[in-house]
């Protein structure tokens, strides 16, 4: 998966979690916040974006994930090797 | 003080209504069939009464679901009917508003799949522990309609539902709540669950090619319980706030009675199911000749209807063989924690109709069996009181009885 079509997939995913926000005003800088999203929220969040696109995220890293960016750059620098080239 | 009944609510396996329940019931629907939640073909009891084309998103949103088990899924819905039955509970202070719910096994399906990612070392999903607590579902009830007094949780096992019930009733009287949502939920058709039973030897395993024969309270060739699901509530209040709000009163909660064996943790005592029932009836300020009905625990394990037989008849005398009784689960199996709730709710509908639902499957009983179970057939009876029993594990009895309002 290229970092587009991963950017593409997780504001999908994103917007299929998000209650009263408008899908297509997701982008990559959207906060949590901004999406409704309290810290059980984005811990469930978190959890939910494992289980979708098979990574882990360590407790230390998502500390400091704020908004949608945090996690497609998440998922693009642990792309498994294979992939990596097309990205 | 009278306590009075003024909204219910059901989700089971032969109904996800009062009306839809009541109509199987009379008519002796069989709710249980092969297990389709899991694939129990390792399992030696296959079959179950699970709750059919249940489903949440028709109350719930995406993330509401996300964060509950499905036993507080039912207890909602349950609730939601019966809120809305009792046309709102907005009459009353939100901090006199109470919730006292029962449940067996509490989120036992979401403690179940995430200790096999657990064990798996995988993570797991961050709701695990809200989620599986006993205490979710009065919670998320609480939350939803803004019941703001106190919320209990009452864990007795098989007699979670009715011990729930009585302690609202105790709420009322002692004028800590004006209103009380209470019942009971139970959603462990599980492979950990089913296991566990079968491990005691207590549910049905003889009739997995013949589900809907498989829960028979009373009958000759009975070789155990059959898992069900389930929720009912019940909304009591004051009888006099009650009638000053124009609520539709359909039965007095009239008392509750508890004891525990104190003898063994799984084996039924007919002392303690005596005791109980006793306890009902000087709590209800009646005498045992007047009660009508009694709607029986009756799981269809071969000691344990017996033992309820010989409690009867220990306790009711030449009575017993006047009072008609019959087995809900008979047409839904074990719903655990929320039996009492809807045993309570045949009880109280068998008092507003004059109708009790037959105990199905029973063509010949067991000759220790000898009272008058209203086989297969409902009958048409003329009914004052109804009692309801419960007994679970830990060697607790409960007994509740129900009047006709103004009895």
């Amino acid at each position: 998966m290229n970092t587009e079509n991963i950017e593409t997939k997780v504001i999908e995913f994103i917007a299929s979690k998000v209650e009263e926000v408008d899908a297509s005003t997701i982008t990559p800088e959207s906060e949590f916040e901004a999406l409704g999203l309290d810290s059980m929220d984005r811990v469930q969040l978190l959890f939910d974006a494992e289980e979708t696109f098979g990574v882990t995220f360590e407790d230390d890293e998502v500390k400091g994930f704020h908004c949608v960016k945090d996690i497609i750059d998440h998922i693009s620098s642990h792309q498994p090797a294979s992939s990596s080239n097309n990205s | 003080m009278r306590i009075v009944v003024t909204g219910m609510g059901i989700v089971s396996p032969i109904g996800s209504s009062v009306d839809q329940f009541w109509n199987a019931a009379i008519n002796g629907f069989n709710g249980i069939g092969p297990i389709k939640c899991f694939d129990a073909s390792n399992n030696r009891s296959r079959i179950a009464g699970e709750i059919k084309d249940f489903d949440p998103k028709s109350f719930l949103s995406n993330k509401q679901i996300e964060q509950t088990d499905r036993f507080t899924q039912l207890a909602v819905n349950a609730a939601n009917q019966a809120i809305h039955d009792a046309g709102s509970l907005d009459h009353y202070e939100p901090r006199r508003r109470a919730v006292s719910l029962g449940s067996g096994m509490g989120g036992f399906a979401t403690f179940e799949s995430s200790a096999e990612r657990k064990l798996k070392n995988r993570s797991i999903p961050p709701f695990t522990v809200p989620r599986t607590m006993a205490n979710s579902a009065a919670a998320w009830i609480a939350t939803i309609h803004g019941l703001k007094g106190a919320n209990l949780t009452c864990s007795t096992a098989c007699s979670s539902g009715g011990n729930a019930i009585g302690m609202g009733l105790d709420l009322l009287r002692a004028g800590k709540a004006d209103a009380v949502v209470t019942g009971g939920a139970e959603a462990c058709v599980l492979p950990l669950t089913i296991a566990g039973f079968e491990a005691l030897y207590a549910l049905s395993t003889g009739f997995n090619d013949n589900a809907q024969y498989a829960s028979r309270p009373f009958a000759k060739g009975r070789d155990g319980f059959v898992m069900g699901e389930g929720a009912a509530i019940l909304v009591l209040e004051k009888e006099d706030t009650a009638i000053r709000r124009g609520a539709n009163i359909y039965a007095q909660l009239a008392g509750y009675g508890c004891a525990c064996d104190a003898t063994h943790l799984v084996a039924p005592d007919i002392d303690g199911q005596v005791a109980a029932m006793s306890a009902v009836i000087q709590d209800a300020g009646i005498t045992p000749d007047s009660i009508d009905y009694i709607n029986a625990h009756a799981t269809s394990t071969p000691l344990g209807d017996v033992i309820e037989t010989k409690a009867i008849r220990q306790l009711f005398g030449k009575h017993a063989e006047k009072i008609v009784i019959s087995a809900t689960k008979s047409m839904i199996g074990h719903t655990i924690g929320a039996s009492a709730a809807i045993g309570s709710i045949a009880a109280i509908q068998s008092l507003r109709t004059g109708m009790v639902h037959p105990t199905i499957n029973l063509e010949e009983a067991d000759p220790e069996c000898d009272l008058n179970y209203a086989p297969n057939t409902a009958l048409a009876t003329t009914l004052s009181t109804a009692l309801c029993n419960a007994f679970g594990f830990g060697g607790n009895n409960v007994s509740l009885v129900f009047s006709k309002p103004n009895v």
